[in-house]
């Protein structure tokens, strides 16, 4: 009879505590408790005192504000983690991220991501030469000679928006109250500047931009079946059928970039993709506008955040901002360490080509691999003492991108851009965006510092709100009119 | 045999494992680089780009994982049935099949799918071998519930009567398959309580939570231990349950062990018997006139067995995992795909039955036969639930078989269920108890944990 009871019992325990509590029943999204920065909730630990790691984790906005002590947890004890709730897998050392990037055919990149359904095939989904010769098309662009033609006309771009602070009202992000001056450097500078330039590159009529400003958003917010995915994918379709009749007409007649002396410097990007050839072929207009989606896509967010995220981190470290403030070429060091430390995008997804034994981990062919670049760049492997914002660390690769990811005398780049043969091709144009934007801003801006009351908090209602994995939004700048 | 027949009979899997050379590169890592530079090897002709008016508007895919489905998840799987037949969630990152057929064509489609075992969700594959198909041990274990089933319920209904607070769901329908599982196994009577929490921990362990994996782990360890001894002493001195069986087996690579045991626990499902006699209880005492119908009649019984199994399943959704890329619904699956093919959505599919919503067990449009989800001789469906194999090869039992496991457990919930009916013939939902379905965590069992009956 006892036993009876007992295997009742023992099934009870089982299912404890549900059974006990059906009125309390277990949330699938539970409330985890927001922790102190760096520093991670307790979720149980394995009988060995390997600290365990809830998957649900990844959906709290815990994880959103305070990520490092998670993927510290992954790097130093699952650094290959199979989540099984959200079916994927996450890579997270620097050095595994490096070989698994460049591995281009054990991680492949095919058309199964979050990104194909809204922004359609772009090389960002193909592999091998298919890849490279899509993105030479354009990634020579961005690079060398003809970047360095453009900046004078970035240059250009940035005094116009700056001038134009002056005619704007409160409601557009200026405020002018007893000779000191408040600005909301995103909204007046950071989310249009990097589009503007775009534009510019594109070769796209400046009535145009603000259609374009609302396409990038709405695309960027629609990625990977989000909530927003209905907008994103109509903003897709009324930028192509905007850009279908400029395609077919430069087809016809192909239109050129000018610099500030109106000397010709070549035709501009949609031109030269028109009368480019793939295997003989012409690329489709969907192929070209499929890229520009991309180029419109990736030109704005990285370096919208990254702009905000460097002033944001900067002032709050006066003692580097009067360095940088002193010598202009420190902008450089404080750009690398900005996206060391809070890039704006976080990763790459992969998916393995072939059957994989990792860390001791199988990992079957076809999976989800995310490469998660937030947490390379705080892998202590690499970064000494990778939680502080210190443009002058030594370890910090911070001159021309490499693609190996490391460079000589135990340095190595930051893994904002990703390393090998997906390397961003924009890194260069948007280092100089940010670089050159910020310098321009800093001559207009006398003693400028955060204005702490209209930005978001902490937990604790006063301290400023970490970047965490999403850039800042909003930055409210004080600064002093003569 | 010519070798074009053996290559074709050849392992699917080895083909798949590691055709390229995988060397080591930094960290340990292995990685397969491209041995020619310059070759293009994957375009992708196909274009995924998704249009304005293929959106999943109507599904938030954060309500796939919600408290709302896991009390009930028939309002959103409809949402995905009656609007997006393949619905691609990223959040989970796979894809819920919903229609009765579409959910049919995956679970017999072995050449494009696969399943993968309990132990794979453990990270422990290969750590025994999984003996359930084995005869001897399939003919044990329905002997040894053949033998007791009669002594087993009776005693269990005897007690649930003799209780304080008699709940159905836990004093019988939780405790029966423990302890016909217990007397398969032929265990000591002390054992059978530390036995069944163990076994419960290692059921509950695969999904995603960490603390119950580590649970798990501990205690498939832990029962491992266990075994190892009891099997050895059967092997000397066999008797006619399943261990001895398994102990006695003539096995290629090497004879069975404690692990081999605990593997063929771990594969083996007790959420059909335990999930469908509950779930039946449930659905008859909240539907009186359904009740009314199987007492006047017990050859009905059967029927509510198979309706319950169809109108609310235990086992809501089943994985599989796509062997290699495969265009399906008007999708491309890639290789790798995970599809969440929901067996409780189908048997809703209101394009299969008729009122599919209603519990009636007097229903002319099911198949009642194994519920396996296939269309039967009679040109009718069946319910989907359990293992949701592919269609039997032995659509007659042969004779050296023992009739087939959904078979025998039918005959158990009919047999248990007779026993009830018997012992209390005016059994009714306790007043004032509002007893529910839910599934304790996402992924597992959609049953009633607390039935409150009185008599």
């Amino acid at each position: 009879m006892s036993s009876a009871n007992s295997v009742t019992g023992s099934i009870a325990r089982a299912i404890d505590p549900m059974l006990q509590s059906a009125s309390a029943p277990e949330q699938a999204v539970p409330d985890f408790p927001m922790m102190p920065l760096g520093q991670a909730t307790d979720m149980g630990h394995a009988p060995d005192g390997t600290p365990l790691l809830d998957p649900r984790i990844f959906n709290t906005m815990e994880f959103m504000r305070n990520p490092y002590p998670y993927y510290k947890i992954m790097r130093d004890h699952y650094p290959v983690f199979h989540d099984k709730l959200h079916n994927c897998y996450y890579v997270t050392r620097y050095a595994d991220i490096t070989d698994c990037y460049f591995d281009d055919e054990g991680f492949n990149t095919i058309p199964k991501g979050s990104s194909s359904g809204v922004l359609g095939n772009t090389q960002l989904e193909l592999s091998g030469i298919e890849h490279r010769r899509r993105r030479n098309l354009y990634g020579q662009h961005l690079v060398g000679q003809s970047l360095n033609h453009r900046v004078p006309a970035i240059e250009k771009l940035a005094e116009q928006m700056i001038s134009n602070w002056d005619n704007l009202t409160p409601e557009q992000g200026v405020e002018d109250k007893g000779g000191v001056r408040s600005i909301q450097l995103g909204k007046v500078f950071a989310n249009e500047f990097p589009i503007r330039v775009v534009c510019q590159v594109l070769g796209f009529p400046e009535e145009s931009q603000e259609d374009f400003y609302y396409w990038y958003n709405s695309m960027m917010s629609g990625l990977g079946g989000s909530d927003t995915q209905k907008q994103g994918l109509e903003a897709r379709q009324h930028l192509e059928d905007y850009l279908e009749e400029i395609v077919e007409a430069r087809r016809k007649q192909p239109t050129y970039l000018y610099d500030n002396d109106g000397k010709e410097l070549g035709k501009d990007v949609i031109s030269k993709l028109c009368e480019s050839k793939i295997d003989g072929d012409y690329l489709s207009t969907e192929e070209i506008t499929s890229n520009i989606a991309l180029v419109v896509g990736g030109g704005g967010e990285t370096t919208r955040g990254a702009i905000l995220n460097m002033w944001y981190l900067l002032l709050q470290h006066p003692d580097q901002f009067a360095e940088v403030v002193a010598d202009e070429d420190k902008w450089n060091l404080a750009f690398h360490e900005t996206l060391r430390h809070s890039t704006p995008i976080g990763g790459q997804p992969r998916h393995n080509t072939f059957d994989l034994d990792m860390h001791g981990v199988k990992v079957p062919a076809g999976s989800l691999v995310n490469m998660v670049d937030f947490s390379a760049n705080h892998d202590d492997r690499i970064f000494k003492d990778p939680e502080t914002f210190n443009i002058f660390r030594d370890d910090l690769y911070s001159g021309k991108l490499l693609r190996s990811g490391f460079a000589k005398e135990g340095k190595s780049s930051h893994m904002a851009f990703g390393v090998g043969p997906h390397l961003c091709p924009g890194a260069w144009i948007s280092h100089q965006e940010a670089v050159v934007g910020s310098k321009i801003l800093i001559k207009h801006m006398k003693n400028p510092r955060i204005r702490v009351d209209k930005m978001p908090k902490d937990i604790d209602g006063e301290s400023l709100a970490p970047i965490g994995l999403i850039s800042v939004r909003e930055l409210w700048i004080d600064y002093d009119l003569e | 045999m010519s070798t074009q027949d053996q290559s074709a009979g050849k392992d699917r899997s080895a083909i798949r494992k590691f055709t390229r050379d995988i060397t080591v590169g930094r960290n340990g890592v292995p990685v397969a680089r491209a041995k020619t530079s310059g070759e293009g090897f994957r375009t992708y002709e196909i274009h995924q780009r998704m249009r304005p008016g293929e959106t999943t508007a109507k599904m938030r895919p954060n309500r796939l994982i919600s408290e709302e489905f896991l009390t009930d998840p028939y309002a959103p799987l409809e949402v995905l049935r009656e609007n997006y037949p393949c619905y691609r969630d990223w959040i989970g990152n796979s894809y819920w099949v919903t229609q009765y057929n579409d959910v049919t064509s995956i679970f017999v489609d072995d050449a494009n799918f696969e399943t993968r075992p309990k132990s794979w969700f453990y990270s422990i594959e290969g750590f025994g071998r999984d003996l359930r198909g084995e005869i001897p041990v399939l003919s044990a274990q329905a002997n040894r519930i053949d033998e007791n089933i009669d002594a087993i319920a009776s005693q269990i209904v005897d007690d649930m009567a003799a209780s304080d607070a008699p709940d159905l769901a836990l004093d019988l329908a939780a405790r029966l398959p423990m302890e016909l599982l217990a007397c398969v196994l032929d265990l000591p009577k002390d054992d059978v309580p530390l036995f069944v929490e163990r076994y419960w921990a290692m059921q509950r362990g695969y999904h995603w939570e960490p603390k119950s994996e580590q649970a798990g782990l501990a205690a498939i360890e832990d029962l491992t231990a266990y075994f190892d001894p009891i099997i050895e002493a059967r092997r000397a001195n066999p008797g006619d349950d399943m261990v001895s069986a398994i102990a006695t087996l003539d096995l290629d690579s090497g004879p069975a062990t404690g692990a081999d045991v605990v593997a063929t626990l771990l594969e083996a499902d007790h959420e059909s018997l335990h999930g469908g006699l509950a779930n039946m209880w449930f659905l008859l005492l909240t539907n009186p006139d359904q009740l009314a119908i199987i007492k006047d009649d017990r050859r009905f019984i059967k029927f509510s067995w198979f309706e319950t199994l169809r109108h609310s399943t235990p086992v809501v959704t089943a994985k599989r995992f796509a062997l290699h890329e495969v265009e399906r619904f008007g999708l491309m699956l890639p290789e790798g795909a995970m599809m969440n093919c929901s067996a409780a959505a189908a048997n809703r599919d209101p394009r299969i039955y008729e009122n599919p919503d209603s519990f009636l067990v007097t229903r002319k449009d099911m198949c009642q036969r194994e519920p396996r989800g296939m269309y039967r001789a009679d040109g009718l469906p069946a319910g989907i639930t359990f293992g949701m194999g592919p269609p039997s090869k032995h659509p007659a039992v042969p004779e050296d078989r023992p009739r087939s496991l959904y078979a025998i457990n039918k005959d158990i919930a009919v047999k248990a269920s007779n026993i009830l009916l018997d012992k209390m013939p005016n059994i009714g939902l306790k007043s004032g108890a509002s007893p529910e379905l839910r599934a304790l965590r996402n992924g597992e069992m959609h049953t009633c944990w607390h039935l409150p009956v009185e008599f």
